[in-house]
Order: structure tokens, then C-alpha cells, then sequence
């Protein structure tokens, strides 16, 4: 200790402020997450009170739109079977993954480690694709369909409303999953412990302490399942129209469509609607919740013992897992390579002598196929490299900084995941129409959709990036501070080398979802602005089923490469994000 | 090295006061202590000097320079005060190595790769952590840990030295070692200190001057021993050490002292005490443990002011010393004895000197 302070004694020159007012880019950051979430919903507002579409001259105010809808039959019969489609999945996708979450949180079903990772691919494969995967094996004319039919084996037809809710909620039931699976992580084991000390057998246990422990989890999932189910576009409209049987989202979308007499106000006065009800169940979610608090990333205490002893139910409820995932993904993409690769799919020849190349070689040749392939995949590299950069300084405002507003971020960010994706598209239709040279530039590329697709799908990365930033302590950044670094250098070199994995995982999943992605884009779809889901679901419906399917798999291809690379390079689970 | 001004500083959070007309001054190369229970406010005050909170009200001036007057609309930032703090967590940087973390602060500072690395071996000399400027911190221990984030916070000369509970995630052999060590590095570099902890031994032990506090407000400053020997109050009293508290009425008054009738224990005693209680007010008298003398049953010496027989209620070995649970009538005192005494009743002596009035 008798080192004399020599050099030190020496008086620094302070650290210079930065240039760039930190104030300034919070504001920029906070600016531009509020324009792109909120912007697309006021001329869509606008639109719906309107006597005509806003494209045309002359319009006044009217409620004509709202009148319209409200006295169409065909509207309440929409709304009365998105009710029953909406109730059935979120019954079946809640219960099941409940279900499934305990199975593999507190009991010792085989594989369950396994299980428990598997599970999560249903919600991450691209959900038209299996929809179309499903209609080639299990639709009217479906190789499942002929066959059962063959050996007189009643089915379910998936053209009903039962039917779609099967299959919906086999997407679906991951999300209630996710969310149990983390409150069963989280809660304390010793409340379960205690129980059994106290003289309570397993199941009494599992009945009187673990299920009513996830009360809260169940009720908060199930909320947005239904939420999702109400704004499901894909699967009505392929499943559904084609009998007749439509949803509001359906109805929606088809009056749009509809080339003889569309009728924008009205659909936008729907749209407005469907905002409302969806924005009710998000408020009501944060009530019930907390808007930061719902969402956590899944740890899991490691080791921890079973709690229940499956015995002789062990092999028979893994094998029923085992068999959802089956049906949920692997039979219909099963179905579409199949497709892919013959003629006509059916159990009545042999398939080699259906077999031909000639899908592929129209996907590889066909300029609107490649051209969707290519539009798809820069929208999900660019979109997602632009979503994570925003997101994670907008994350950073929220959470690290004193931007006055910075607390209307979560919510700005959590938004979207509660707007149905034909909303989104029609919101942003009507901004670019409204916003001059930008929207014509917006409307005639594929920016346009890129930048649609970005702001549905942010919340994911908003809900990957959030728990990490929390784990990293506050006193880091403090400590930055103190030594001199202001706000945007504290960001840079202190918080965001910490972000890293969070945000690689953030991009990862973003590229998924960006690449999987379709509704939004129906609306704003051109000739020469293809992406992957709108040739599909544009091309299937002129029943070119066998490019379709090939074009489906590359997309369920793209995705599993994507996210094995995502898994294995950044060791990080990119699953997350789903329970917001 | 300055000095610290802070003045009547307000804080509130959700409409509470967390910070009440907080007021000290903190002299130059004090070793300064805010000292009280978690939620006492002492951290805030801590931070709001720091400016990484920032207060609704009053003053804080270092060295001559201000840093905080909302009179004037002066807020300077965190970054601009030019402040060494070591956190509770010690807040090091895990992404980067020893040097890393030390070089960071000197590169905001544009200091050239050369005198980067004399500076950072200088301090790491200084905190005796030469070899380990290439680990990184999670291949070092919590007390190693708590170096590091020392030399960080002093690598680049700051004017003062702020302490945020640094030894509270020490394990107490380690911890009894840091103190000793931070206040001999305090006093060879003479930087102007504040500290803060709940710990009464390390504010004790550390300080130049002691500042007690609870919820927001000042209680008492002064050197350790003031605060000790003559706590303000009976939170003081009660904080800072252990103490028996014997409340009573003012039966006389003398020029200084006062004789006070211990509340049904039909037992007088003698006080020193400054004038000004009256006769018949009531007070609390508080007596630490240590400074009561035992004696047998019986034994004649001391006989007289201030001198009970006592029922031993139980007796505890503590190593160093016994600790004495007795009962005086209702009373009940807790006495420290070197020695061990045997028997069902005992003699206890409290001298008047060893008596402070708390209320």
C-alpha cells in the first residue's frame, strides 16, 4: 500500500458528450416504432367513415360502412361461426397444452425432454403450407379421405367447423404450452413438496396445488388463442370458403376481393371492428397479467424429480404425443412431398407410376415461383437484420433509459401481436395510399409488404430481447455512467454485447416469421410483388396443387435449416416469443 | 480533493418521501459513512450525488462545481461528474477482461494506448491484481471481483469516491479483511469518500464521520464514537450497537445529572446528563451492555449509586466474553461480563457516565 499515486495523480480531461444528443435518438427510435404500429390503423379509421373509398373523389363523412355491415346477414352468420371456431380451439388448444406441459414439466413420460422441444414446431413450421399439407391428405379428395373411404372408415371432414378447429388448434396448442410450461417452471416446487409432506398423494397434489397454480398461465393463454383463432385467415379461407362456411375474417377478405362490386368502406368498418374486439382482449390480458410480466423465457429448474408416477400410462401418453406431432406436422408434410412428386395423389395407383419432376421444374423455372422464392427471402433477411436493429434500441429506451415516453414502448410493441394480419394489410394499404410518392414507392415493391410483415411480426422480437435485457443488472449500465459514458455509448458498448444472443435469437426468429408470413400481404399483393404465401394461396386456388406443395416444402425446409442453424450456432432456443 | 455539499435534498417516489431535506457535508479525504437500515434512503442519496437518480429538490456541489440546483436548472449528467462508484454488485462488466474493464473509462477519456496501460497498471498494482488483467470476471472471485471494480472506479483520478455497500456480497472473513484494506487505500490516496452501508461494525470501524439516517432523514452525524457513546436518539441508540433502554420520570435534578425513577422497578438512577429535563418528564435511558459492571451476590464494592441486585435469567458464551440476561424487578437488561459469576443472583453496577438520555 505504498504505491504513490504518480500517473493517476494527474487530473484527466472529462469525456467529451457525444454528438448525437442521446435525447434525440431515443426520441427517433420511440417516433419510429410509434409511426409503423399506429400509423397503418388511422387511415384505415379514416376509411371506414367514409361514404366511398378514399381513393376516389368526393367522399364525406358517413357511417355508411359501419350501417352496412352491421345489417348484412351474411356478417352475423360470419361472426357466429368465427364465435364457435374461436370457443373450440381455444377449448382444445388450452386444455391440450395444459395438458402436455404438465406431462412433461411434472411426470415421467419418456422423452420427455424431447417431447417437450418437439412440441414447439407445429407453431413454428409456416402455417399455410401445412394447411395446404392437410388438404392434400385430408381434404375432399385427400389420399387419407379416398382411403378411409375405400375401407368404410367414417371421418371428419375438415371442411367443417369442427374439422378447422382440429386443425387450428393443433397449430395453436403450443402457445398454451409455452405459457404453462414456463409458470410450471417458475413456480416453487415447495409448495407442491409441502402438500406431500402434508399427506397428499401425487394426484391429489396435481389436482388441489399444480393445476390450480396455472390457473392464471391457462387463462392468459387462452385469451390469445382466441384472439388468434378470430384473426385466422389461412385456414377459413381454404377450408371454410370453399363450402361456405365463412368467418368474419373470411368475409372480410372476400368482400375485398370481390372484383365485381368491392366494398372498401364496409371492409374497413369490419376491420375496425375486429381492431376493436382484439385491442379489448390485449387490455384485458394486461389486466389479468401485467404487460411485462406475461411473458417469460423458459429456464427450468434441471433435475428436478417427477412428481407423478405415470406407471402404465407412460408409453400409451407419449405415444399420444408422439401422434399429435405426427398429425400435426409430419403427415402433412409427408402430404406435400408427396404431392410434390406425382401426377395426382391417390390410393388408387401406385404412386411410382404417378411419379414425375415436373412440379419441381416449374418451381425452379416458373418466373412467379422463383420470383415469390427471392422476394420471400430478402423481405425475411432485410426485414429481419432492420426489426432486430429497431427493436433492440427500442427495447433499450424502454427499459434503459429516461426518454419520457419510453413507458408507452412495451405496449407499442406488444401490439401488434394482437392485430389480426388482414388488418394489418389493410391499414397499410390505405397508408400507402395516403402518403404520396413514399406509399406509391411502398405499394409497387416489395417494401411495402416487407415493412407490413416487420411491424405484425416485431412482438416476437420485442419478447425474445426483453427477458435478457432484464437479466442483465441495471447497476451495468450505471456503472458505465459513472465512468463517463453517456447513454448511446453505454447502449453500444456495455448493454448490446450483452444483448447478443438475445439479439441473434431475436433475428432468427424473425426470419422465420417474415418468411412465413401471408396475411397482411393479400392486401397489398401486385403482380411483380409476389411472396411465397400469396403464390401459394393465389395458386392453389387455380388448383395448381403440385407446384404449390413443392413451394410449401421449400418453405418448411428453409424454416427447420434456419432454425437448426439458429439452435446450434448461437445455442440459443429461438422458440420463445409465441406465449406473448 | 473536494469537498461535498449536499442540501436539503427531497426525493419521492410514488408520492412518498424517500429523501427529506437531506443535509451534510462531507470534508475533504473524509472517509464519510451514510449509515441505516435498507429503504433508509441512504442509497438514493448516494445515487442522487452520483446523478443517477435525480432528486426533486435542494443542492449538491462538489469541489466548487455544481452538479445539481434546480434554482439554477443545473443537472449535470452521470457521465460528465466525473465520479468513481463501486456498486453492491460491483457492477464489472462481464463481456470484457480486467484491463478491458479498466481500460473503458480512460478510452472515453482519449487517453493514448501508452499511459492507458501505465494508469491500468498502476491501479491493478495498487488494488494487488496485477495477474489477473487478462481473466475475465467470471473466472474471479466475489472479493476479486470487488478490486476490480475499486481500481475501475479509481483508474481514471475522479474527484470522489462513492461506496455503494461494496462488502455486503462478502462473505464475513473476507469482509473484515476488505474494510481494513479499502480504508488504508482511502487514506493513502486521501480521495474524498462516501460510503454507504448498513453494517454498523464497518461504519463504525471506517469512518471518519458517521451520518445516521431512517426513512429519509437524518438522524445524527458525528465520529463514530459520538454516535456511539451519545446516540441522538433512540433509533441511534438502537442501530448503532446493541443498548438496554430503560424508560423512567425525572425524580431530581442536579447540576448536571439527573436521578430517575425506573418505571415500576421502584430503582432510581443517576444520569449524567446536559440541563434542561424537569422534573416528573419522562425519559428513556439508554446503557450499552459492555459498560455495566457484575459483581457477585454480595460483594461490597460499588455499593450505592446506581447499583441493583439482579436474577440471572440466562447466560450466554459468546467466545470473547458471557452475555447476561437479567431481571431487575420488570426490567430486563442485557450485561456483557468478561468474566463468568456464578449464582442464581448477581450485583449489577451502571455508571452514570455510561447513561445517555435517548428520550
Amino acid at each position: 500500500m505504498t504505491t504513490t499515486a504518480t500517473a493517476s495523480a494527474r487530473e484527466l480531461q472529462r469525456p467529451k458528450p457525444s454528438l448525437v444528443p442521446a435525447g434525440l435518438l431515443q426520441f427517433l427510435t420511440w417516433a419510429l416504432v410509434a409511426v409503423a404500429v399506429i400509423g397503418p390503423f388511422l387511415p384505415m379509421l379514416y376509411a371506414s367513415v367514409r361514404d366511398r373509398p378514399l381513393y376516389e373523389h368526393g367522399g364525406v363523412f358517413s357511417l355508411k360502412g359501419y350501417g352496412d355491415l352491421l345489417h348484412d346477414h351474411a356478417f352475423w352468420v360470419a361472426a357466429w361461426h368465427t364465435l364457435q371456431y374461436a370457443v373450440g380451439t381455444t377449448v382444445v388448444a388450452a386444455l391440450g397444452g395444459a395438458a402436455v406441459a404438465i406431462l412433461v414439466a411434472r411426470t415421467d413420460l419418456p422423452g420427455r425432454a424431447i417431447l417437450g422441444r418437439a412440441i414447439l414446431l407445429p407453431l413454428l413450421l409456416p402455417a399455410l403450407g401445412i394447411v395446404l399439407g392437410w388438404i392434400v391428405v385430408w381434404g375432399p379428395g385427400g389420399y387419407l379421405t379416398l382411403e378411409a373411404d375405400r375401407i368404410h372408415v367414417p371421418t371428419l371432414s375438415i371442411n367443417t367447423i369442427p374439422g378447422m378447429v382440429l386443425i387450428e388448434a393443433a397449430r395453436l396448442l403450443p402457445v398454451a404450452y409455452l405459457t404453462c410450461e414456463a409458470a410450471l417452471a417458475r413456480a416453487d416446487s415447495s409448495l407442491e413438496d409441502a402438500a406431500r409432506s402434508a399427506g397428499a398423494g401425487p394426484l391429489r397434489v396435481l389436482r388441489s396445488v399444480t393445476i390450480p397454480m396455472l390457473r392464471p398461465a391457462l387463462l392468459n393463454s387462452a385469451t390469445l388463442i382466441f384472439t388468434l383463432a378470430i384473426a385466422s385467415l389461412g385456414i377459413p379461407l381454404l377450408l371454410g370458403s370453399q363450402r361456405g362456411i365463412n368467418m368474419i375474417s373470411t368475409y372480410l377478405y372476400l368482400n375485398w376481393t370481390n372484383g365485381a362490386n368491392p366494398d372498401p368502406p364496409l371492409v374497413s368498418a369490419g376491420a375496425v371492428v375486429l381492431l376493436g374486439i382484439a385491442t379489448t382482449l390485449l387490455v384485458l390480458r394486461n389486466r389479468l397479467l401485467g404487460a411485462e410480466q406475461r411473458f417469460v423465457s423458459i429456464g427450468g429448474k434441471a433435475g428436478r424429480t417427477a412428481l407423478v408416477s405415470l406407471r402404465a400410462f407412460r408409453w400409451p401418453l407419449a405415444v399420444a404425443i408422439l401422434l399429435y406431432l405426427v398429425f400435426s406436422t409430419l403427415i402433412p408434410v409427408l402430404g406435400l412431398a408427396a404431392m410434390s412428386l406425382v401426377v395426382v395423389l391417390t390410393p388408387l395407383v401406385a404412386p411410382w407410376k404417378l411419379f414425375t419432376w415436373e412440379h419441381w421444374h416449374a418451381l425452379a423455372h416458373d418466373g412467379v415461383f422463383r420470383n415469390s422464392i427471392e422476394h420471400s427471402l430478402m423481405i425475411s433477411v432485410v426485414g429481419a437484420i432492420l426489426t432486430t436493429i429497431v427493436v433492440a434500441l427500442a427495447t433499450l429506451v424502454a427499459h434503459r433509459s429516461r426518454f419520457p415516453a419510453r413507458r408507452t414502448l412495451p405496449f407499442l410493441m406488444l401490439y401488434p401481436r394482437a392485430t389480426p394480419g388482414l388488418i394489418i394489410g389493410i391499414g397499410f394499404f390505405w397508408a400507402y395510399l395516403l402518403t404520396g410518392a413514399f406509399g406509391d414507392y411502398m405499394r409497387t415493391s416489395i417494401w411495402g409488404i416487407m415493412l407490413a410483415f416487420c411491424v405484425r411480426d416485431l412482438p416476437f422480437a420485442y419478447v425474445v430481447m426483453y427477458p435478457t435485457l432484464a437479466r442483465i443488472g441495471e447497476e451495468l449500465d450505471r456503472a458505465a455512467r459513472s465512468v463517463g459514458a453517456g447513454w448511446w455509448t453505454t447502449s453500444r458498448k456495455i448493454v448490446l454485447p450483452l444483448l447478443r444472443p438475445a439479439v441473434f435469437a431475436s433475428f432468427i426468429l424473425m426470419f422465420v416469421e417474415l418468411l412465413n408470413d401471408y396475411d397482411p400481404a393479400l392486401f397489398l399483393v401486385k403482380p411483380g410483388t409476389e411472396v411465397i404465401g400469396t403464390t401459394m394461396l393465389d395458386q392453389f386456388l387455380q388448383g395448381m396443387v403440385g407446384p404449390v406443395a413443392a413451394l410449401a416444402l421449400v418453405q418448411v425446409a428453409a424454416t427447420v435449416i434456419v432454425l437448426a442453424i439458429g439452435t446450434a450456432v448461437f445455442k440459443t432456443r429461438v422458440t420463445g416469443g409465441h406465449d406473448a | 480533493m473536494p469537498e461535498i455539499h449536499v442540501e436539503r435534498l427531497v426525493k419521492q417516489f410514488g408520492g412518498q418521501r424517500a429523501l427529506d431535506e437531506v443535509e451534510f457535508r462531507v470534508d475533504d479525504g473524509e472517509l464519510f459513512t451514510l449509515l441505516g437500515p435498507s429503504g433508509c434512503g441512504k442509497s438514493t442519496t448516494l445515487m442522487c450525488v452520483a446523478g443517477l437518480q435525480r432528486p426533486e429538490g435542494g443542492r449538491i456541489v462538489v469541489g466548487g462545481e455544481t452538479f445539481f440546483d434546480p434554482g439554477r436548472r443545473v443537472n449535470v449528467p452521470a457521465e460528465r461528474r466525473n465520479l468513481g462508484i463501486v456498486f453492491q454488485s460491483y457492477a464489472v462488466w462481464p463481456h470484457m477482461t480486467v484491463a478491458e474493464n479498466l481500460a473503458f473509462p480512460l478510452k472515453l477519456r482519449k487517453l493514448r494506448r501508452q499511459e492507458r496501460r501505465a494508469r491500468i497498471e498502476e491501479v491493478l498494482a495498487l488494488v494487488e491484481m496485477t495477474t489477473y488483467a487478462d481473466r475475465y470476471p467470471h473466472q474471479l472471485s466475489g472479493g476479486q471481483q470487488q478490486r476490480v471494480a475499486l481500481a475501475r472506479a479509481l483508474v481514471y483520478s475522479p474527484n470522489v469516491l462513492l461506496l455503494d455497500e461494496p462488502f455486503s456480497n462478502l462473505d464475513a472473513k473476507l469482509r473484515e479483511r476488505a474494510r481494513l484494506w479499502v480504508k488504508d487505500l482511502q487514506r493513502t490516496l486521501g480521495i474524498t469518500t462516501i460510503f454507504v452501508t448498513h453494517d454498523q461494525d464497518e461504519a463504525l470501524s471506517m469512518s471518519n464521520r458517521v451520518l445516521v439516517m431512517n426513512f429519509g432523514e437524518v438522524l445524527q452525524i458525528g465520529t463514530p464514537e459520538e454516535i456511539y457513546r451519545n446516540p441522538a436518539d433512540r433509533f441511534v441508540a438502537e442501530f448503532v450497537g446493541r443498548v438496554n433502554l430503560i424508560p423512567g420520570t425525572v425524580a431530581a435534578v442536579e447540576s448536571g445529572r439527573i436521578v430517575v425513577d425506573v418505571d415500576g422497578a421502584g430503582r432510581r438512577l443517576t444520569v449524567d446528563a446536559p440541563d434542561g429535563r424537569t422534573r416528573d418528564s419522562s425519559v428513556v435511558v439508554a446503557v450499552r451492555p459492555e459498560v455495566v459492571t457484575l459483581l457477585p451476590e454480595g460483594s461490597s464494592e460499588l455499593n450505592g449509586t446506581n447499583t441493583w441486585d439482579a436474577n440471572v435469567h440466562a447466560v450466554s458464551f459468546l467466545g470473547d466474553h458471557y452475555e447476561y440476561a437479567l431481571e431487575a424487578g420488570p426490567l430486563s437488561l442485557t450485561v456483557q461480563s468478561l468474566r463468568r459469576l456464578e449464582g442464581p443472583r448477581l450485583k449489577v453496577h451502571i455508571p452514570p457516565d455510561g447513561c445517555t438520555l435517548v428520550g
